[in-house]
């Protein structure tokens, strides 16, 4: 079984069906949307690691009424990426996947410098981009001009 | 050592002249060497090298040099101050020394010893304790770690260096420069000791420093080793200290292994004898800078493993075998 | 190595740091190193000096506006960062670019690509301590630039690429050139090899030196040319054809082991293969318009997202856009490659020489403006 369909079924398994969002004909370049509640994010992630995928990128989005986390993953196959969606209140905590993928070391460094959110369990929280003494968040949306702040169903709903 | 007329009043002033045409000889000389090791490398890498002051750019190297004369000489906050200037000295003043026994022509050399090329040996060994010295003063961990490979690097060197040297002075008899000369009139040592000239070429070459063994000072890695936090003239002698220590063991090199001041199998030519010895000299030189301009830096490791395991046996084999077939014939 | 290596009651530890200004670290990085003597126990690369932000930048300028932003991120393939984005967007926005667009952008990243690897070449060789080679190479990559100037209108930071396009046509000069530069760089492939490759001390400084394995790979998230120098092919322009790469023939170099002296062989056979894309869509150029004439300079794409994943120079890059139904992004991220590929570092020095980690820092082939946007 390929490693993709390997994951999805352990995922569905682990989540239920109501989870899972498929793009079939890849329009935004991820086959699967996985939206993840924030207690089974390493659960998640750990399936993924077993079977074969790597963290390719981490990043955070900004909305009027919450944050939300997000999480690309691929394999070395055709086709095979799929998102981890997390939604994390501005002043929550998200569990650290760093012990899964040492790659999440850094990017969990500068999501946490960008967007303020602790990742609760990371060993070495340190400034990654930013000064080391900076204690503002850049972006966030009420940091800097930006064009617009909106709510989360302004954009995805 | 000293022969009886050494107290005559012609004595010393043959050795205050001799010493006087050193010291503008070897000034000029590492001031041209430089020049033409940025043209070799210029026309190496495909591009001209310095071309707009005199010449082909052939005053460049004076501008340079009167730059550096110009520029502030800053010493660390925290270095040993004594120490740091002396470095700089002490890399400088030994490889004068060297050119008193230089056999330049059959008339041209200022002091014909009979350890001449002891003295030699002895005193470029001064160079490693300076670049020490240098680099430990500096209070600079690049320069520290600088010296240090250095000091490696120049024991695990010396043994073959000198090993290979010895195998020579086995078929001469003798450590004095004219007689070492004298005995290659027909047949050029390179040809009967070719193992020991390799081996002598490839530990000159990284006695001075030189790549691809430059790790004392590798740009790369260690910013510039030794000499990272010297400035000005300070610097300047570092680098001339290098290129007059170039000229030395590519002179050693001659007049061990390519006949001195010969021509090669005992026909001249009608040329003299000095410009026979400064050509093969330059040759050797231009070889020198050729490897440097090819070949990427070995590692630090590489570089000791080579030594101890490949040039310390060989030597040593073949001094051995020089002394068996001496002694059978 | 490991057999010389102290053991830790004998260490005697102290720490340097290379860097931010260092001959080797390829624009300002610090890599702070734990020695003992010259052998590296710790290594943790700091970055971050060079910070500009540009995913804030993203959000208060239009998709077009960005576009300078995105090839100044990784200036040495700039038109490579701006094709992908040029995608991303086209993507978002449903915009299909005519043919011959297609084939200039195409035939231009490759270009830029080999540019990147020569200069890649060259400063590798200088890590090593051999100065020529970067002067050949200098010497190639000039002939790109020239005719990527010609074209675009600059040499480094490109903004050539238009949504549904590119900036100017090119002309039967361009193809001619480009052509004489994949005949000029194949006659150089046989120095290249006679003064790098054979040379036996160049292969004893990168052979099972830095080596980056399959496993390895994965847990960073390296991709690339040293992803695929450790045996996996993997290279976007196969496994999620973009633009024409799936009208062309070519392969996907990849080594075996992972060490510096196969992400040396999979780098150097990479810009043979773009030479045979380039020519190949040379010839399958179809004439016609270079760009589409109905799309609005301030494009409006709807509301959704796309994460749009190209090979750049240095391995696998994504741009992940969220529009919010206006003319300005709600967000862009970028997924750099060298993020990742640095960050195994932290995990390949160890245990080395300061020598070696010299030689793997330049292997890797980080461009650190991308790393820190």
């Amino acid at each position: 079984m390929a490693a993709k369909d390997e994951a999805l079924q352990r995922i569905r398994e682990l989540l239920g069906e109501g989870a899972l969002t498929a793009d079939p004909d890849f329009r935004t370049g991820v086959s699967w949307t996985i939206t993840c509640p924030r207690e089974s994010l390493v659960a998640v992630m750990r399936i993924f690691e077993e079977c074969g995928f790597y963290l390719e990128s981490l990043t955070g989005l900004d909305f009027q009424d919450t944050l939300e986390f997000v999480y690309h993953m691929n394999t070395y196959e055709p086709r095979a990426r799929m998102a981890v969606r997390v939604l994390c209140p501005h002043d929550g905590e998200i569990p650290s996947v760093s012990g899964v993928f040492s790659s999440a070391l850094w990017q969990e460094r500068e999501a946490w410098e960008f967007f303020g959110v602790r990742f609760s369990g990371h060993p070495d929280l340190r400034h990654l981009l930013l000064p080391e003494d900076a204690d503002f968040h850049p972006l966030r949306k009420d940091f800097g001009t930006v064009h617009a702040y909106r709510k989360r169903e302004e954009v995805y709903g | 050592m000293m022969e009886a007329a050494a107290t005559s009043g012609a004595y010393w002033l043959r050795l205050i002249i001799g010493l006087v045409i050193v010291l503008i000889f070897s000034q000029l000389n590492a001031l041209f060497l430089v020049w033409l090791e940025r043209k070799v490398a210029g026309h190496i890498q495909v591009r001209l090298g310095p071309m707009e002051v005199g010449p082909h750019g052939l005053l460049q190297t004076i501008v340079d040099g009167i730059k550096l004369v110009g520029k502030e000489l800053i010493t660390p906050a925290r270095a040993d101050r004594i120490l740091f200037v002396i470095a700089p000295v002490l890399v400088f003043t030994p490889v004068l020394v060297a050119f008193l026994v230089l056999p330049f022509g059959p008339d041209l050399i200022i002091r014909d010893m009979n350890v001449g090329l002891l003295l030699i040996f002895a005193f470029s060994t001064f160079s490693v304790l300076a670049i020490l010295v240098g680099g430990w003063a500096s209070n600079n961990k690049y320069a520290l770690l600088g010296a240090i490979r250095s000091v490696a690097q120049a024991v695990a060197y010396e043994i073959p260096l000198l090993l290979s040297v010895m195998s020579v002075v086995l078929m001469v008899n003798s450590f004095r420069f004219s007689e070492l000369v004298m005995a290659q009139q027909r047949v050029w040592f390179v040809f009967l000791q070719p193992v020991a000239a390799l081996i002598y070429f490839i530990c000159a070459t990284a006695e001075t420093n030189r790549a691809p063994f430059d790790i004392p000072e590798a740009e790369s890695e260690l910013v510039a080793g030794f000499h990272t936090e010297y400035s000005g003239m300070r610097f300047g002698l570092f680098f001339l200290a290098e290129y007059t220590n170039m000229f030395i063991v590519c002179a050693v090199a001659t007049s061990l292994f390519f006949g001195g001041w010969h021509g090669p199998f005992g026909f001249s030519f009608k040329i003299p004898g000095v410009v026979w010895f400064l050509a093969k000299t330059y040759v050797l030189l231009y070889v020198l800078m050729w490897f440097r301009w090819t070949f990427p830096r070995v590692r630090f490791d590489q570089l000791m493993n080579f030594s101890w395991k490949v040039l310390i046996p060989l030597s040593m084999l073949n001094l051995v075998i020089t002394a068996l077939v001496l002694k059978l014939i | 190595m490991a057999e010389y290596f102290p053991q830790p009651a004998q260490q005697q530890i102290y720490s340097l740091n290379l860097g931010p200004q260092h001959p080797s670290t390829h624009g300002v990085l610090r890599v702070l190193l734990t020695l003992d003597g010259e052998y590296v126990l710790e290594a943790d690369p700091i970055i971050g000096y060079g910070h500009r932000g540009h995913e804030k930048m993203g959000e208060n300028r239009t998709y077009l506006q960005f576009m300078p932003n995105a090839s100044r991120m990784d200036y040495l393939s700039g038109l490579l960062y701006n094709h992908g984005f040029c995608l991303a967007v086209e993507k978002l926005a449903g915009i299909d670019p005519p043919e011959r667009a297609k084939y200039i952008r195409v035939i231009c990243a490759e270009l830029n690509r080999i540019s990147s690897h020569l200069l890649w070449f060259g400063t590798f060789l200088m890590d090593l301590g051999a100065f020529t080679p970067f002067l050949y190479c200098f010497d190639d990559r000039e002939n790109i630039l020239d005719i990527l100037d010609r074209v675009s209108g600059s040499r480094l930071t490109y903004s050539y690429c238009r949504f549904g396009g590119v900036s100017r046509d090119v002309d039967e000069v361009f193809v001619e050139q480009t052509r004489a530069f994949i005949k000029r760089l194949r006659s150089r492939w046989p120095d290249y090899h006679n003064l790098v490759t054979k040379n036996v001390i160049f292969i004893h400084r990168v052979r099972d030196v830095g080596i980056i394995d399959k496993d390895l790979a994965r847990r960073f998230g390296v991709t690339g040319p040293n992803l695929r120098a450790a045996g996996v092919a993997f290279d976007m322009r196969k496994v999620e054809p973009y633009e024409v790469y799936d009208r062309f023939d070519f392969e996907i170099p990849t080594g075996t082991k992972g060490d510096a002296l196969d992400r040396y062989r999979v780098r150097l056979e990479e810009m043979e293969q773009s030479c045979r894309i380039i020519e190949q869509a040379l010839d399958q150029m179809p004439a016609g318009p270079y760009r589409q004439e109905r799309v609005r300079l301030k494009v409006k794409p709807p509301r959704g997202e796309v994460y749009f994943a190209f090979e750049s120079a240095r391995g696998q890059t994504a741009y992940y856009l969220v529009s919010d139904g206006s003319p300005y992004p709600y967000r862009v991220h970028v997924r750099v490659p060298s993020f990742g590929n640095l960050h195994c570092l932290t995990d390949v020095l160890k245990e080395t020489l300061v020598a070696d980690a010299i030689a793997i820092l330049g292997s890797i082939d980080i461009v650190v403006p991308e790393i820190d946007r």
